[in-house]
């Protein structure tokens, strides 16, 4: 179906939605900048369930799908390492002490980055049909 | 006896107050030296009648009467041409910084013509727009919010005034030190943000944080959905590239691990090897995860096919405008032309050159000894990927380390684009992840390598006093706050890119129409064809088949 009225209705309103609830944080401290927010909100919220909405119109995608897990586990493990690298550093002291740990925290992330998300995402691939 | 008391009195009186009017006097007569210096200056600075006649060259333009005099009654004074001096180097400074930012905006019309020349001519106007649009998407998006997150709390810019205004820094206290977050001051430019030396940081800043926005759409070209590319460029620019970016550049918690925790001069990034290019090629690589490969890309056995792009001149001539905006990109990062180490423009402009000269040798004569051909299109990604690699040490290093870190990148991102393809099974149609996330990387890794300390930007760096020094220069220490940086863009802008990425597929769906994708994204998306009056070549088999199986 590709781009449609309704897209462009549906990312109006985003555009709307954000802008007020901008103006909402930059002017909370008045009763006027709190209502702008809570527009704001409501109308990036209303914005998503367009999208939501319009979302089968598209058509069939050339995408199978990937496992769900191995995502969240993929996220998980590049968030881990660099939580691992950042508390490595209060540790150790010393400058050799830090880099191991950093480096250890690097790889880390990369197996979730490198790893386990490229495997979600050949799991089911189009091109193994 | 009262009498003779009484007069003398008044006659001490008397004398008491014709030395004090004397002293009085002798102040009146006797001017400073400089005082008179400027007012014998000021009396024989060109008068209009000779101003009149003409100046062809220019030796009597611009002289002491040019300099504003605050009090017409005391005429020109010392305070006068002090704030003068000032003026004049502000005024240098923002010149300098403005022009470079134009450059740096110019670049998006390379990037498009790289992307577009990449991509099949079927897909031309959508590679174009995407490229177009991302840089209102970005502009609105950091004007609204992103660059009050990045930015809020930067004050303290000696060479554009101070920038005072931006004095809100969100910080935490953790591990009994306080880390800066985010900025809060500077949404919509509004308020006390209406400022002048603000305004200049948001033009210079905007332009670099719309360079990061449009490396995403490279490798996702050819089959993302124009309204998600909208969306997730706004999210971008908001939220993703902000908040690294003041943790870099904005008084964040990376640029006070020197002075928090004594790892070197704390994350150094000069110009956004990894701010700007690294979180590009993350979030590029994590979008691409997202989307999946192009139809016909992959065999059933995993082997990858070369989807040929449909211009090269353009891809090459893209390639000149990017080299030549990086003139703005790096040696703008000084932001200044006057005072605190800012004459290093000319070595950082070549250091530049040096790194896009290598990087393109390192990568042509890869291809050519490994492949058999000077191959156009990744001699073109040698040169982005050397002057990728040398943005974050460019400010540190001497031309000898940048045509070394030209070089290395010149092969590495040859490797990276097989690796990335072959073994992960990435569909990357113009290399984004590997010119921009593997050498981005490679370059922030390079500050804590090369930098050789003989740098000075007024006597420190990020609060700490003296110059970046690399571990090849005797500071391992500085090695560990660059690593660091790197698991920030590896874990955290990865993880959150992807994570926030996730979700728009869920919502609004990242990937176009199969059919879509078959018939070219022009004329579905943009309801035009790029090129309307061309005849097109029928595509092998492969690239247009859709397996029916392969349809969700």
């Amino acid at each position: 179906m590709a781009a449609t009225k309704s897209q462009g209705r549906s990312f109006s309103l985003f555009i709307v939605g954000i802008t007020a609830a901008a103006i909402g944080v930059a002017s909370f401290s008045s009763g006027i900048g709190k209502l702008a927010l809570i527009g704001g909100l409501v109308m990036l919220a209303a914005s998503f369930g367009l999208f939501l909405k319009i979302k089968p119109e598209e058509g069939e995608v050339a995408d199978k799908g990937q496992p769900a897990v191995m995502r969240v586990a993929g996220v998980l493990a590049a968030f881990l390492g660099w939580v691992i690298v950042l508390f490595g550093l209060n540790l150790s002291t010393t400058v050799s002490g830090r880099m191991v740990t950093t480096i250890i925290g690097i790889a880390v992330s990369l197996v979730g980055a490198l790893a386990l998300l490229p495997a979600a995402a050949n799991k089911n691939p189009i091109w193994k049909a | 006896m009262k009498i003779f008391r009484i007069a003398s009195a008044t006659c001490a009186l008397a004398v008491l107050l014709l030395a004090g009017a004397g002293t009085v006097a002798r102040a009146d007569a006797a001017p400073s030296a400089s005082a008179a210096e400027l007012k014998d200056a000021a009396s024989k600075a060109p008068t209009t009648s000779t101003l009149a006649a003409g100046d062809p060259g220019g030796a009597i333009t611009g002289t002491v009467s040019d300099v504003p005099v605050s009090d017409a009654k005391a005429g020109l004074t010392l305070s006068d041409v002090a704030n003068q001096v000032g003026q004049n180097k502000i005024g240098i400074n923002f010149t300098w910084t403005l022009l470079c930012g134009f450059l740096v905006m110019f670049m998006q019309a390379g990037f498009a013509m790289v992307e577009s020349g990449l991509c099949r001519v079927k897909n031309a106007n959508h590679t174009y727009m995407m490229n177009f649009f991302v840089y209102g998407c970005g502009l609105f998006a950091y004007w609204i919010l992103g660059f009050a997150i990045q930015m809020g709390g930067a004050a303290g810019s000696g060479n554009l005034g101070g920038l005072q205004p931006l004095a809100s820094e969100h910080t935490l206290s953790l591990f009994g030190k306080t880390w800066g977050v985010f900025g809060q001051t500077g949404m919509f430019l509004s308020g006390h943000s209406y400022d002048v030396g603000v305004m200049v940081i948001f033009l210079f800043q905007m332009v670099f944080m719309d360079t990061a926005l449009t490396i995403v759409t490279g490798a996702c070209a050819e089959r993302w959905k124009f309204l998600t590319f909208s969306v997730s460029s706004v999210l971008m620019g908001a939220i993703t590239y902000p908040l690294f970016a003041n943790w870099a550049w904005g008084g964040g918690w990376l640029a006070q691990l020197g002075s928090n925790m004594g790892l070197g001069k704390g994350y150094a990034d000069f110009a956004g090897s990894g701010v700007v290019h690294a979180v590009g090629g993350v979030t590029a690589l994590a979008c691409a995860l997202i989307v999946g490969p192009r139809i016909g890309k992959f065999n059933r056995d995993g082997s990858a096919n070369a989807i040929l792009g449909h211009d090269i001149s353009a891809v090459l001539i893209g390639c000149f405008i990017l080299a030549f905006g990086w003139f703005g990109f790096n040696p703008g990062s000084t932001l200044g032309a006057s005072g605190a180490g800012c004459l290093r423009i000319g070595s950082v402009a070549v250091n530049t050159m040096l790194a896009g000269c290598t990087g393109t040798f390192g990568a042509l004569l890869y291809m050519w000894v490994m492949k058999g051909k000077p191959d156009a299109s990744m001699s073109a990604n040698g040169l982005l990927a050397g002057l990728v690699a040398i943005t974050a040490p460019s400010g540190f290093v001497n031309p000898i380390s940048s045509g070394i870190i030209g070089l290395i990148a010149g092969v590495l991102v040859c490797v990276s684009v097989a690796f990335v393809e072959n073994t992960l099974k990435i569909d990357d149609p113009v290399g984004a992840i590997s010119v921009h996330g593997a050498c981005g990387l490679f370059g922030v890794i390079s500050v804590g390598l090369f930098a050789d300390g003989k740098s000075n930007y007024g006597g420190a760096w990020n609060g700490v006093t003296g110059s970046v020094t690399g571990l090849f220069y005797g500071d391992a220490s500085q090695l560990v706050a660059q690593l660091v940086g790197v698991s920030t863009l590896v874990g955290f802008v990865f993880g959150f890119s992807y994570a926030l990425n996730w979700v728009l597929d869920i919502f609004l769906g990242q990937r176009v129409s199969a059919e879509s994708e078959v018939a070219g994204l022009d004329l579905p998306e943009m309801g035009q064809l790029g090129y309307p009056e061309f005849v097109f070549t029928p595509e092998p088999a492969f690239m247009t088949a859709t397996p029916q199986a392969a349809v969700a």
